[in-house]
């Protein structure tokens, strides 16, 4: 099994990576760019814990080769931040609405929020309920959840 | 012990950007080679060790085959990726079956990843886009070194996981048939939880004269071992005029056509009570629609 060599451009920053033809894209962000925002949980794509975008949709990174995913442009949870430290208004609302517990969600959470607010600016509770049905809370915090996507608009 | 952290099988990663790189590439490795579209099944199965395959070809640098279009029918090649048809049926609510299934397929995230065509290969018999797609008299094109040939869905489920796919063959495109006037169409299934993989599902497409049900085709997934039609129930209602005892007798005969078994997710009993209750329901629903009118 050769290495294949992958260009991938993350937080928009470019990466030029040797990476193996089964490596998956949330190793690769986890392990080699240490982005540990996204979460390895179930690895068969019912959690949703691994959510980031690519070339701006949301997808399950547990999922996807790294090899398939050459060229691409990945934003994750960590790529929200603004470079002087100010976090997302969505992040924010999370905070403001207490829409985490233990966390492990959070990420994935507000990644597929900024997927679905990325298409429609203000999404009634029923389409964010739809939106982030494949994301789990093992917390069940989805209230709060869908409250903080509701309050913010883009 | 499987880890679905990682993949542990090794393989070779293969991406060409032309349909005839494909067939040479599935002529060179023949059954060693295994296809990917958007992966979302395949990387599944190769986490669990239930496929091993030398090579992987991955399908979705050929832009040539991400394209949906009206011709007639639909023409949806075999790369575009379940959001961009689901768009597409949005828009065109003469196939708003399609749109109801992808809808409740998996999650958004599996919507940006996934292709109809790999749904359709996968061959599971709970395949969401299958059943409106029976409806919509879809035929699949498969090409091959020898040849071109044309598939009515029907022919091409051949099992559970089973398709009609030869070694060295690669499915390139999906027709469905053009649409009559006054046609409506709608989907459901029933499903422990939205994200779940299918208990029951249903399609009916039908077309509408007053009262009159003109022409009806009705199909089935997660009741038999591929996704199927319920001709007998459509020859009750073709011709007829439309009320509830038509449609209760219709029901009646679809719990009677389908051919369910016990799993882990519902058994045969519920599934036969349940596909006669939905069938009414999205019967009903492809009606109003067909009449245009608003939801």
């Amino acid at each position: 099994m050769r290495k294949e060599k992958v260009v991938l451009k993350v937080n928009g920053e470019e990466h030029e990576l040797l990476v193996e033809p089964n490596a998956l894209l949330l190793n690769v962000l986890r392990d080699e760019l240490e982005l540990t925002g996204a979460k390895y949980a179930c690895g068969v794509g019912q959690c949703g814990g691994c959510t980031v975008l690519m070339n701006g949709e949301a997808v399950l990174s547990c999922l996807v080769l790294a090899v398939a995913a050459n060229g691409a442009e990945i934003q994750t949870v960590e790529g929200l931040v603004k470079p002087d430290g100010t976090l997302d208004p969505l992040q924010e609302a999370f905070l403001d609405h207490s829409a985490i517990q233990c966390g492990f969600c959070t990420p994935g959470m507000v990644m597929i929020s900024k997927d679905l607010l990325n298409r429609n600016a203000s999404p009634s509770e029923q389409e964010i309920r739809e939106h982030i049905r494949g994301n789990i809370c093992r917390c069940t915090g989805y209230n709060s959840i869908v409250r903080a996507v509701k309050s913010c608009k883009h | 012990m499987t880890d679905t952290r990682i993949i542990a099988h090794e393989f070779d990663f293969m991406a060409p950007e032309s349909v005839s790189e494909v067939l040479d590439l599935l002529e060179r490795y023949g059954s060693k080679a295994k296809i990917m579209a958007g992966g979302t099944d395949l990387l599944v199965l190769l986490k669990m060790d239930k496929i091993a395959p030398e090579v992987i070809i991955n399908l979705m640098k050929i832009t040539d085959l991400n394209s949906i279009k009206e011709e007639d029918g639909l023409r949806i090649g075999a790369t575009t990726r379940l959001s961009r048809i689901r768009d597409y049926c949005s828009r065109d609510r003469r196939y708003a079956a399609l749109h109801d299934a992808i809808s409740v397929l998996g999650k958004p995230q599996v919507w940006n990843m996934g292709t109809m065509a790999g749904n359709l290969c996968n061959a599971s018999p709970a395949a969401d886009t299958a059943p409106p797609l029976l409806v919509y008299k879809a035929r699949v094109k498969l090409l091959g070194r020898s040849g071109e040939r044309t598939l009515g869905l029907e022919e091409f489920f051949k099992g559970v996981n089973r398709t009609a796919l030869s070694e060295g063959e690669l499915l390139v495109e999906i027709r469905t048939e053009k649409i009559p006037e006054r046609t409506g169409s709608a989907f459901m299934k029933t499903a422990r939880v939205g994200a779940d993989i299918s208990k029951v599902t249903c399609a009916v497409a039908v077309q509408r004269d007053g009262n009159r049900c003109t022409a009806c085709r009705i199909a089935l997934g997660a009741v038999a071992p591929v996704p199927m039609r319920a001709k007998g129930a459509e020859g009750l209602i073709q011709g007829a005029e439309v009320d509830e005892g038509v449609l209760e007798k219709a029901g009646r005969q679809v719990a009677q056509e389908v051919r369910p078994i016990d799993d882990v997710r519902s058994t045969a009993e519920y599934r036969r009570d349940v596909a006669k209750t939905l069938f009414k329901d999205v019967f009903s629903k492809a009606w109003a629609r067909a009449a245009g009118e608003q939801e």
